[in-house]
């Protein structure tokens, strides 16, 4: 009995892995199996830096550690209160500028978030999430 | 005594054809409500899966406006939803590395689409029953988890439609999914039991 559900079981599992392997196949140059963002849509502190006015900065990280200390001319725009913070980051976006999105650390997934809801929800295109987050920025500002 | 005993017979298999009829009914009544619950855990892990291979952002947000019409032209316009959405979603958990959660985001779907239509057909019953039951609680385990070490994870479990539930909501659907899928357990057994 074990063995005939351990063999159904095998079947199934062997069975669902053709057509993922046939979505995997699709997707090959559409998604990163080295890292969870693309690198195309990464950007580092220095190359940041380097686009002075031309780039909004976005914190995606929660309302207390915005109030607490923030990249200098930053948008608070996270996920708790996305529908309020929204309309008042549109209100200082402007057609061409870049958007560079970041949270707490290299580990964090806020940014990843906020920067692909503003791809899809929001339509905006270079949005760019800052490669180690606000440590990152730290160190290179300290 | 001849007599009697004559006239007995057909009471005798009167009440013995009653006995069958009302066996027979529950029989079927029993049938009908495995189907029911077979049907149901399926429907969940169709969509389930569907949700995580197809956009269907659109169609869930027409249908809970009603707007049925839109939600037509929805189900024609669908295209494949990004798989970089629910590797990120397994990725939150931050239990296994991110190529491990991009083969997952890949296999799972398909993988729960497969058990549900095998509780449909009742084709690799046990097997599939024996994945998604433990599908369930490795995935309830690393909620749980998640929630200790503190990580605001985002359930891709139902696509969005399920990203801003809070941790009771996904515990009480992981519960109730898991008592549906024992249930159906007990039934196997039943109907085994039975046919030996």
């Amino acid at each position: 009995m074990k063995f005939l559900l351990a063999r159904q079981a095998a079947v199934v599992a062997a069975l669902a892995l053709l057509p993922a392997a046939g979505e995997a196949i699709y997707f090959r140059d559409k998604i990163s199996w080295r890292s969870a963002i693309a690198p195309s849509e990464m950007v580092t502190v220095e190359h940041a830096r380097e686009w002075g006015d031309t780039a909004i900065w976005v914190d995606a990280r929660p309302d207390d550690e915005f109030a607490n200390d923030h990249v200098p001319g930053a948008i608070s725009l996270n996920e708790d209160r996305w529908n309020e913070l929204l309309p008042q980051f549109l209100a200082v976006w402007a057609p061409g500028k870049k958007i560079i999105v970041y949270c707490s650390s290299l580990s964090c997934n806020a940014s990843r978030e906020v920067a692909r809801r503003l791809r899809k929800e929001a339509q905006l295109s270079d949005v760019f999430v800052l490669e180690g987050g606000w440590e990152a920025w730290l160190k290179k500002n300290r | 005594m001849n007599e009697t005993s004559n006239v007995q017979r057909p009471t005798l298999n009167v009440e013995s054809s009653a006995s069958v009829t009302t066996s027979t009914i529950k029989n079927q009544k029993s049938y009908i409500f495995w189907r029911i619950l077979d049907f149901v855990l399926a429907g969940i892990f169709i969509f389930a899966g569907l949700s995580k291979i197809l956009d269907l952002d659109r169609l869930i947000a027409d249908l809970q406006q009603l707007q049925f019409a839109s939600a037509l032209a929805d189900l024609r316009n669908l295209s494949l939803a990004s798989p970089a959405e629910f590797a990120s979603g397994i990725d939150n958990f931050k239990i296994v590395p991110w190529p491990i959660s991009v083969a997952l985001a890949f296999y799972l779907p398909w993988l729960e689409i497969l058990c549900a239509l095998a509780l449909v057909f009742r084709f690799l019953y046990r097997g599939a029953l024996a994945i998604l039951s433990a599908s369930i609680v490795v995935f309830t385990l690393a909620t749980i988890a998640a929630k200790v070490r503190g990580l605001d994870i985002t359930c891709g479990c139902f696509g969005h439609a399920s990203q801003h539930w809070s941790f009771p909501a996904h515990l009480a659907t992981n519960l109730a999914i898991l008592t549906g899928l024992v249930v159906l357990w007990f039934g196997a057994a039943a109907r085994e039991r039975r046919a030996d």
